[in-house]
């Protein structure tokens, strides 16, 4: 099987800081990626580069067959990849509903002209989102769906982090990229997530899922793929235990604990 | 409990009373402060609006039995709706000053929901909604007096225009947000009134002059208006086709609020960067915003043109951008009904007041800075949107 | 021909030089507070009126000549506007630091026409335009034939007196360094313990006196004042910091300088240039806009994601 997303010698410099130096990695349809490393190794730019936020110095990123290194972010969502952002960037002020219905931006079709003068259509449109979106609430743990007419903003941390994963998989995507989900969670509600991307995947067999993760419950639960960067390179590839017994990795993690303690 | 959930879900006849009284305390309201004359009265008026926005505040339920009465029975609120805006200028009769207020209400309605679109559905600052209208003003104009075009026929030309006009002040903020966006804005602004000041072919500074009053299957708007018998004066031409422009407007940001580019625009005002991320072309957006809301102005600008017969660049100023910017922020950023509350009580306000006529944009710079630093959410403050039966 | 141009040269220096000493304003607070302080002008243009008014007052109280008493009446106008600075600051723009820029936008707008509207009704006759004198006469040396005056050569001593002082104050005193610290990233300098309310009121006091300083140069180069030439004011002197990079004090100079060269080019080349030279000038900002949005010496900020 070919693989979904490539990504090739991506390099991303701001000014004089190397953010991704020379990374390479691929995932399969339907497999999930962990991609590990202490905070500041890079890890969120690789998201940022592969959803065209930045435009790599160099290298390039191939998804579903095409390249799209530096193609704009809306036709990158629009050919099938979602992501969720680290620090949750929800639509504060809109409902939780109206949250998970932008996510299908991509997929809907009303321009200002037929929602101007083909009311009904646009309409129908509008229905059928709402329709998927309050199937999208119910889907995950948590009570989303009863909140759903909250603004997003006053929602609980756990109940964020799930709204983005909605709101992501709105969009149909064949590759989902999460960043740091378990953020603010705790030990139940993180097990009820990886619950949640098993459910998914068991829903979905194509959907392939790129997850940034710091919380190791959450990678074990993973483990078949796991990358791990730090200063911006991939020090290591392979399934958890091998990554997780790699001295580089070790030194990455305890190196960055001794200095922390 | 029991008295909670009736009042949540108003059956069909407490609805129909409900919308049609109110709408009738409203058109009262509307109708006494244009009457009244003189100190005391109007500050009466206003401490009734005072109190009735404080108990909106104190008692939200107000707000959502109302918002459930009207959408319980749409059918009689816009009957209701529709009879009081055709019945007013018989109550007003003669009174032409009445009248005219209440056109250059309308039309500051118009251009108030214009700018709704960008500022309250997308956050983006435009000071140049002024000069929108001011194309809309001269293009319609100079085709009547140079071409004796019909006023029908400028209508659409004129909204074209100044789309087109949108579209070139929407490019910059592709690359331009915020503080910088409002610059380009601003010199746009400033741009368009200079060169109508300056230009030959648009009279200069002394402007335009001599612009037809349009006709409508025979009839004058220049002559009085009869219906059954009774004689609306010459302006009431003007107010029922401002009235209609009001609706046209309403309906636009209605049918755009409840789509995908209403929420698309939402987005963008919330968070430009997870916009993007959700797959909406950001910039192509942004430009919409302005493009439509040039379009709207151009409408509210040629019917201004018609009606004054006379037009010069200082009727489309930076100044004008502000005050229309002013009401949309006192009314409340994207709440349509709000932001006509706004345009209504900011033109006709300061002109009951005319112990402080001088003092008026002193008044309209000190109401947007106490509005912005008290309650920046306006009077009415925007609505989460529902959908469906969950009301 | 060669006069014309040294003359125009001369113009364009005097004119750039008052521009960049009002974009300096608009930089110093954009780069504390993050805010734009739109009336800033408005401000800067309330200095001449208090002056005059000062004049006025202590020539009816003390007797002497009105031009006599503007030696004193000047440094009290230009200390006035800094701390009617520090006042708009605290009441109404600090209120606006953490808000959309967009509502500090159109406070500040709002703010300039109360400014503009209180002159007009305060002052005596405030409608009117007040002529204001020059604050030197005379000519003070030649070139090729043209005779430049005191006047022009005030302004750019004061100019690059006053830039020169600023770069000291910010680069060497302790204050300075801290109001410098907290444009550089308002956060770390809070975390660093630098109190917010000493360096607003600095910033806002600094950047006041040097507009006020400019609006007396501008009413004196005009030779007259109106209450609303703090539109004009501010519109040129925010253009210019934005052309030049907001932030940037060597921006904000460049930025009055381009500006000042324009006006001054389509003054002496253009046909009906004078009447034009609103629209070149606007015509340039929104070019430098759309393609350098950050402005010529600007820092192009990348948005965390």
């Amino acid at each position: 099987m070919s693989a979904l997303l490539k990504v090739e010698n991506v390099t991303m410099r701001f000014g004089g800081l190397v953010a991704l130096n020379d990374v390479s990695l691929s995932i399969d349809k339907g497999a999930v990626l962990a991609v590990i490393g202490p905070n500041g190794a890079g890890k969120s730019t690789l998201f940022n580069v592969v959803t065209g936020v930045y435009r790599p110095t160099s290298g390039r990123v191939a998804f579903d067959g095409a390249e799209i290194t530096g193609r704009p972010t809306y036709d990158i969502v629009d050919r099938g990849i979602a992501r969720t952002f680290q620090s949750s960037r929800l639509f504060s002020d809109l409902s939780v509903l109206d949250n998970v219905i932008i996510g299908m931006h991509t997929r809907t079709k009303t321009g200002v002209l037929s929602a101007l003068f083909r009311p009904r259509s646009s309409r129908r449109e509008m229905a059928t989102c709402v329709e998927r979106a309050e199937r999208l609430l119910r889907l995950g743990s948590g009570d989303l769906f009863e909140q759903r007419y909250r603004p997003a903003g006053t929602l609980a941390q756990a109940d964020r982090r799930r709204l983005e994963i909605a709101r992501a998989l709105a969009s149909q995507p064949k590759l989902l990229l999460l960043d740091e989900p378990s953020v603010g969670m705790d030990d139940v509600e993180t097990d009820a997530l990886v619950a949640d991307i098993e459910r998914l995947r068991a829903d979905n067999p194509e959907l392939s899922v790129v997850l940034i993760e710091h919380d190791m419950r959450v990678v074990e639960a993973f483990p078949q793929h796991v990358t791990c960067v730090d200063y911006g390179s991939k020090i290591a590839e392979g399934d958890f235990a091998a990554v997780r017994a790699d001295p580089r990795v070790q030194e990455a993690y305890l190196g960055k604990a001794v200095a922390h303690a | 409990m029991q008295a909670r959930a009736s009042l949540a879900a108003p059956g069909k006849a407490a609805a129909a009373a409900f919308t049609i009284t109110s709408q009738l305390c409203g058109a009262t309201f509307l109708y006494l402060i244009l009457r009244v004359d003189g100190g005391w009265q109007v500050v009466g008026l206003l401490a009734l609006l005072g109190l009735g926005f404080y108990l909106l505040e104190r008692l939200p339920w107000i707000a959502d039995y109302a918002m459930a009465s009207f959408a319980r029975v749409p059918l009689v609120t816009m009957i209701t709706a529709a009879v009081v805006v055709l019945a007013f200028p018989f109550f007003v009769g003669s009174n032409t000053y009445m009248l005219h207020l209440l056109i250059v209400a309308e039309l500051y309605a118009v251009l108030a929901l214009a700018l709704n679109f960008q500022l309250g559905s997308a956050n983006i600052p435009n000071f140049a909604t002024g000069a929108s209208y001011g194309i809309g003003a001269y293009v319609s104009a100079l085709l009547a007096i140079n071409f004796g075009v019909s006023f029908w026929l400028t209508l659409p030309v004129a909204a074209l225009a100044a789309t087109l006009f949108g579209f070139i002040i929407g490019i910059p903020s592709m690359r331009t947000r915020d503080t910088y966006l409002a610059l380009v804005t601003i010199a746009f602004g400033v741009v368009v009134q200079q060169l109508l000041n300056n230009f030959s072919w648009t009279g200069g500074p002394n402007g335009l002059v001599g612009i037809p009053a349009p006709s409508l299957l025979g009839h004058s708007f220049a002559d009085p208006l009869v219906i059954f018998g009774w004689k609306l004066p010459s302006q009431a031409n003007f107010y029922y086709l401002s009235a209609a422009l009001v609706v046209v407007a309403i309906v636009t940001a209605h049918r755009l609020h409840a789509s995908r580019i209403g929420l698309a625009w939402n987005a963008l005002r919330a968070d430009e960067i997870a916009a993007r991320a959700q797959g909406i072309n950001v910039a192509w957006f942004k430009v919409l915003a302005f493009a439509v809301d040039a379009f709207l102005a151009a409408f509210a600008g040629t019917i201004y043109a018609f009606y004054v017969s006379y037009i010069s660049p200082d009727n489309f100023t930076f100044l004008v951008s502000v005050t229309i910017m002013t009401m949309v922020i006192v009314g409340g950023m994207d709440n349509v009904f709000g932001v006509i509350v706004g345009a209504f009580l900011l033109t006709i306000l300061p002109e009951k007041l005319r112990a402080f006529a001088d003092y008026r944009l002193l008044f309209f710079g000190v109401v947007i800075i106490a509005f912005l630093m008290i309650r920046p959410q306006g009077l009415f403050p925007q609505r989460m949107r529902r959908y469906g039966g969950d009301l | 021909m060669a006069e014309l141009l040294v003359q125009q040269l001369v113009n364009w220096i005097t004119l750039g030089c008052i521009y960049a000493l009002l974009a300096i304003g608009f930089s110093l607070i954009f780069g504390v507070l993050n805010v734009i302080h739109f009336s800033h002008g408005d401000v800067a243009m309330t200095a001449p009126f208090i002056t005059l008014g000062l004049a006025q007052a202590l020539a009816t109280a003390l007797g002497a000549s009105i031009p006599a008493w503007l030696v004193l009446a000047v440094p009290l106008a230009v200390l006035a506007v800094g701390l009617i600075g520090v006042l708009l600051d605290k009441v109404v723009i600090r209120r606006f630091r953490d808000a959309p820029a967009m509502m500090a936008l159109v406070a500040t707008v709002a703010l300039g026409i109360v400014i503009r509207e209180l002159i007009r009704h305060l002052y005596p006759q405030g409608s009117n335009p007040h002529a204001f004198p020059r604050l030197v006469s005379g000519m003070a040396l030649e070139i090729s034939g043209v005779a430049v005056s005191w006047f022009a050569l005030l302004v750019v001593v004061l100019t690059v007196a006053l830039v020169t002082m600023l770069f000291v104050f910010l680069r060497m005193t302790p204050l300075g360094l801290r109001i410098r610290a907290a444009s550089e990233d308002r956060i770390v300098a809070r975390m660093m313990g630098i109190r917010d309310a000493r360096v607003f009121r600095a910033t806002f006091f600094i950047a006041s006196a040097i507009g006020a300083t400019a609006g007396l140069l501008f009413a004196s180069y005009a030779g007259v004042t109106r209450f609303d030439f703090g539109v004009m004011a501010g519109l040129l002197g925010f253009s210019a910091a934005v052309i030049g990079g907001l932030g940037s004090m060597p921006g904000a100079i460049l930025g009055g300088l381009i500006i000042a060269g324009i006006e001054v080019l389509a003054q002496t080349f253009v046909t009906d240039g004078a009447s034009y030279r609103l629209v070149f000038v606007f015509l340039l900002v929104i070019a430098v806009l759309i393609f350098r949005p950050a402005g010529l010496l600007g820092r192009t900020v990348m948005e965390k994601v």
